[in-house]
């Protein structure tokens, strides 16, 4: 049983959020998003000339994106380096962002996207696309919606949004972790994995709880833009 | 910056003036938070002007190198980290290096009493990883990769087996070995070079000192005479003082 959150929180409330862009002048575009214990910072570098040449597409660009764990971000020591969970987390972020950029603006080009996770604390590749997709449209490429990504599950007999790490690895019941990333005015889901278990009617309530989130996300992430952008001018 | 701008840093350099305002001696706004990693039992987030890094310290058990058997282990790892350039050969050039400069300035001081951190003669001491990261480069990640290194190490704090209170790092904080980075352009020599600076300059040069001079590191093709490399380290001893208060300031508890 799983009655009151670790943390205090009630079961469909976000943790503590932060955003913020054009931290990284150097870049074209970049972001920080921070969730609770969990940040991640973006960095949009392009478009640009693909490399290697051999992937460009001639009628639309592509995009290339990283994901990495600082050593520092996790209670032991992340060896530095891409392994295979960076891999696999890279990949899904890039099929999320492919579906938000529009790619046919940009024959023959490549868009270069890196992220780094600062602080875990369960979350990272939510936090970590929500990140990149403020990062894109910081740096202005034209977009059919920001990426809002958030984790929603089940711990015990309770659906959660937003999980800690603690509560990813509560046992008595055990948790199904549910990284989810909408197109939230299009209502698009762009990423989607589920480990766990969960019934049909269960896994119905997680997606609708993590669109809930993953709107208020929407909306901060447009207010750290507006931000950025009415102190420019 | 284009290639016009450079002519015109460099003339400007011959007369002693630089492109955003500084004396020669001047360093950008230095910007210092600490405990800004919650895994990390230690972290400093810096801002030399608008160059940024972020640093993280983690204590861990492991066994001791076999010829130092006595002694606790240091691991400095710096990543000019593909959020800072879009060049991958200066990430390459600069990974290396600044790691490798940052490593020798803490370790060639004794900054942390190594002895302090053994648990068990050859079997078990303590590691201190300090993981650097760049998060924007403009500029003399040299020195900023130190002084976060730094700042970071006086942040440290670690649990012992069977003790729930957390010490301090083992620091003879007198040994605190602050780099301070020259680049020379023409006969000008400028401390903390911006990035255009850095770039166009003939000769760089990054000298840590404490109460001693602990690492020293010419950088680019160009060189230095005797008196230019005696003058870089009497100025690099004047800025120590302003620099190490600091330091000091921002990790005071």
């Amino acid at each position: 049983m799983y009655e009151e959150r670790f943390d205090k929180r009630a079961f469909d409330e976000l943790r503590p959020m932060e955003a913020e862009t054009g931290l990284i002048a150097n870049a074209n575009g970049s972001a920080r998003f921070r969730i609770g214990n969990t940040e991640a910072i973006a960095a949009v570098y392009g478009p640009q000339e693909v490399k290697p040449k051999h992937f460009e597409k001639v009628d639309r660009g592509i995009i290339v994106c990283k994901y990495d764990m600082m050593p520092f971000s996790v209670p032991d020591r992340a060896k530095p380096g891409f392994d295979r969970r960076d891999m696999e987390i890279s990949d899904v972020i890039t099929n999320a962002l492919s579906r938000a950029i529009l790619l046919k603006e940009f024959p023959r080009s490549m868009i270069d996207v890196r992220v780094y996770v600062s602080q875990a604390d369960a979350g990272t590749r939510c936090a970590s696309l929500t990140a990149a997709s403020m990062a894109c449209a910081d740096a202005g490429l034209p977009m059919r919606d920001l990426v809002a990504a958030v984790a929603a599950g089940k711990i015990g007999d309770s659906v959660c949004l937003d999980l800690t790490k603690e509560e990813e690895d509560f046992h008595e019941g055990g948790a199904t972790d549910v990284p989810i990333a909408f197109l939230p005015s299009k209502n698009e889901i762009v990423l989607l994995q589920l480990d766990g278990k969960v019934s049909r009617e269960d896994l119905k309530k997680i997606i609708e709880m993590g669109k809930l989130g993953a709107h208020k996300i929407y909306e901060l992430e447009k207010k750290a833009l507006k931000r950025r952008f009415s102190n420019e001018s | 910056m284009s290639i016009e701008n450079y002519d015109y840093i460099r003339e400007m350099a011959e007369k002693s003036i630089r492109a955003d305002g500084r004396k020669e001696n001047d360093r950008r706004n230095l910007v210092i938070k600490t405990g800004v990693i919650n895994h990390s039992d230690g972290s400093a987030y810096l801002e030399l002007g608008g160059t940024k890094v972020l640093a993280g310290v983690k204590i861990l058990p492991g066994e001791p190198f076999p010829d130092r058997a006595d002694e606790g282990g240091l691991i400095v790892n710096f990543e000019a980290s593909e959020l800072a350039s879009n060049y991958q050969s200066d990430r390459i050039m600069y990974s290396v290096e600044v790691g490798r400069v940052t490593d020798r300035g803490i370790r060639e001081s004794n900054l942390i009493d190594m002895k302090k951190l053994v648990i068990e003669v050859g079997k078990k001491v303590l590691f201190v990883y300090i993981d650097i990261f760049a998060l924007n480069n403009e500029g003399n990640l040299l020195d900023a990769a130190n002084m976060a290194a730094l700042t970071a190490l006086l942040d440290a704090k670690y649990k012992v087996e069977g003790s729930e209170e957390k010490i301090q790092l083992p620091l003879n904080h007198e040994k605190l070995s602050i780099s301070h980075t020259f680049a020379k352009i023409g006969n000008t020599i400028l401390y903390d070079p911006s990035l255009p600076e850095e770039n166009l300059a003939d000769a760089r040069l990054s000298i840590a000192v404490s109460d001693k001079v602990n690492s020293m590191q010419k950088g680019k093709v160009g060189f230095f005479t005797p008196e230019e490399v005696d003058y870089c380290v009497g100025k690099a001893f004047e800025l120590k003082h302003e620099n190490k208060t600091l330091l000091m300031h921002h990790t005071k508890k």
